[in-house]
């Protein structure tokens, strides 16, 4: 059982590795696998058999443009499957997701709101992690408002409607932002995209967005039992209260992130966790870990794909989309087993 | 039976708004013991148990192990009572193992995460309660009686010596109910001690020490299943007239019908 876990995590990470090293290759301008690997001795440890000239190049195309995409697909691929994971057990409910619970619009409102009236980028990325903060909270609200007992459906009708009021606050924004710089950066930036990452941009939030996806993993042996309801984790010794607010807020952090630096990029957070259980088992020590390397792994092939199949590229957001609408039919169908 | 008590109330008292649960209950539980807890619908045994387990907050004195409870951290109490809930379904369908190893989490550390004792821990749980073979499996898709076990075993894990279990037989079929009865009574050869309510006189009649008996929010009996269990109490607890008949050793309870 545990071993069979560990050997899991240790295959889906290799496999991650593999997808990471060719997203570096693939490209309009194609680089060979020898090639790579020289470029890659010659850059750690400075030797190199062949002419360095053509380096420059690749110090341009690897370094500057394919890395920090393919970095900013694994951090956000991983956000948001581990925080719909999360999401999915600290409410108890295999239906929701950042994207369900509203979290990534209010995200997205909060962000936009940031570019609107500061240029900080820190301002963006506060606004952006307290609003879809706000969006959960009304969600919960609304969803146990109509309702005394804990219930799937009204959570998610819940979130829809929190989703729904902070898509119309961000028309405000948009409605109100200057035309021809403000408005154009805004509706680009919601539809999704990776190719605007910079290296040191990418990096800087690598910091937060790895921390909170680490502590999910870390945290992931203690929501299976709160996943039980809330008296019994308690008398199996657990903090409910503290453990449960923490996990939403680094779920909310995650996935609040991933927005600011690519807009709204949905499904990746409901359908990982389903496809995981569906394949492996609905215990969280492991599914909080998969959920991370897969929701990374698909994304990268995501935006390989959006890259790679047109000449013009295909904004991110929308091939998740259509990747994920038909994935989660097939999922809906096939997956009231593993939740009962 | 040693002289302090595992759990101790005194003058608990427990309401809703506008409805007093419990009207000042003074109860002790001591090592070894099997106590039911016996009486109507809303008598109060259930806030009773949950208010030890410090699941609700009620006025009034509860120790345990010489401790005021809200002493107590969730992780301290857990190391000193299981609580063995009625069965029920998991919106995720764990595996059994997966089930009983919920038991060790709150002994870990933070940054941890169960080890390979942790698991050996959990196998010799089920192995006591021998459903070792059914470690594998998913818990959704067992029977009642076998999650009752299942819920046991990790209860066992938790190396806790005190059980509480809130009407554990409830919705099992009859031979489940007596092989349940029937492992409590292992276990409390073991030298582990059990606080149960019940809604079955002769479930207290086979397995426990100790009835205490409650009506209305107070206590109103408690001694051996002799002295409590009689002809009087019950009809004043559940309004039906029974007679209590011994078979060889043993008290049954013979509801008799009015008509």
């Amino acid at each position: 059982m545990q071993k069979n876990s560990a050997r899991w995590i240790v295959i889906s990470l290799v496999v991650l590795l593999l997808f990471a090293t060719f997203s570096l290759l693939w490209g309009q301008y194609p680089i060979d696998f020898h090639t790579f690997m020289e470029y890659l001795g010659y850059k750690l440890f400075g030797i190199s058999s062949s002419d360095t000239s053509t380096f420059a190049l690749l110090d341009n195309i690897i370094l500057q443009i394919r890395l920090p995409r393919v970095l900013l697909a694994i951090l956000i691929g991983s956000s948001l499957a581990t925080s719909g994971a999360v999401f999915q057990a600290m409410f108890v409910n295999p239906l929701v997701s950042p994207g369900i619970l509203g979290v990534l619009a209010g995200a997205s409102f909060g962000a936009a709101l940031g570019m609107l009236i500061s240029n900080e980028w820190f301002v963006v990325q506060i606004l952006a992690f307290v609003f879809g903060f706000l969006a959960v909270g009304l969600a919960v609200l609304i969803g146990t408002m109509v309702t005394n007992s804990r219930s799937t459906v009204m959570l998610v009708l819940g979130g829809v409607i929190s989703g729904s009021l902070f898509t119309s606050l961000l028309s405000v924004i948009k409605y109100m932002a200057d035309p021809y710089s403000t408005l154009p950066a805004i509706v680009y930036w919601l539809m999704g995209s990776l190719s605007s990452a910079e290296l040191s941009n990418v990096l800087l939030i690598s910091i937060p967005m790895l921390l909170s996806v680490l502590m999910m993993v870390v945290m992931s042996k203690y929501f299976d039992i709160l996943s039980l309801g809330d008296e019994e984790a308690k008398a199996l010794g657990i903090n409910v209260k503290l453990i449960r607010i923490i996990a939403i807020l680094l779920a909310t952090l995650a996935s609040s992130l991933s927005v600011v630096m690519a807009g709204i990029i949905g499904w990746i957070g409901l359908i990982i966790p389903h496809i995981i259980r569906m394949a492996i088992g609905p215990s969280h020590r492991v599914l909080i870990p998969l959920s991370a390397i897969f929701g990374a792994i698909f994304l990268l092939l995501a935006d390989s794909i959006s890259r790679l199949a047109l000449s013009v590229e295909i904004p991110i957001g929308i091939l998740t989309s259509l990747i994920g609408i038909p994935i989660f039919v097939i999922v809906l169908k096939n997956a009231r087993a593993s939740w009962n | 039976m040693e002289l302090n008590p595992i759990v101790s109330v005194k003058d608990l008292r427990f309401s809703y708004p506008k409805r007093e649960i419990l009207k000042g209950v003074d109860f002790e539980l001591y090592q070894g013991e099997v106590v039911s807890l016996l009486g109507a619908n809303g008598c109060g045994k259930s806030t009773l148990i949950r208010l030890i387990l410090g699941l609700i907050k009620g006025k009034g004195e509860i120790n345990i192990a010489g401790k005021e409870l809200r002493k107590y951290s969730q992780k301290e109490m857990a190391s000193h009572i299981a609580y063995i809930p009625q069965y029920h379904n998991v919106p995720f369908n764990y595996s059994v193992l997966d089930m009983v190893v919920m038991g060790r989490v709150f002994k870990l550390g933070l940054f941890a995460s169960p080890s390979k004792s942790d698991f050996e821990i959990a196998h010799k749980a089920l192995k006591t309660i021998g459903i070792a073979s059914m470690a594998s499996r998913a818990f959704g898709e067992l029977s009642g009686g076998q999650k009752q076990m299942v819920l046991l075993a990790r209860a066992l894990t938790q190396e806790a010596k005190t059980f509480i279990m809130d009407e554990p037989v409830s919705g099992l079929d009859y031979g489940n109910q007596m092989r349940l009865l029937e492992m409590i009574k292992e276990l409390s050869s073991l030298g582990y001690t059990f606080l149960k309510t019940t809604h079955y006189p002769d479930h207290a009649i086979l397995v426990s020490s100790r009835v205490v008996v409650m009506d209305e929010g107070k206590i109103i009996a408690s001694g051996t299943s002799d002295e409590v269990i009689t002809s009087e109490m019950l009809r004043d607890i559940y309004d039906i007239d029974a007679k209590i008949v011994t078979y060889e050793t043993r008290q049954l309870c013979i509801p008799i019908f009015k008509s």
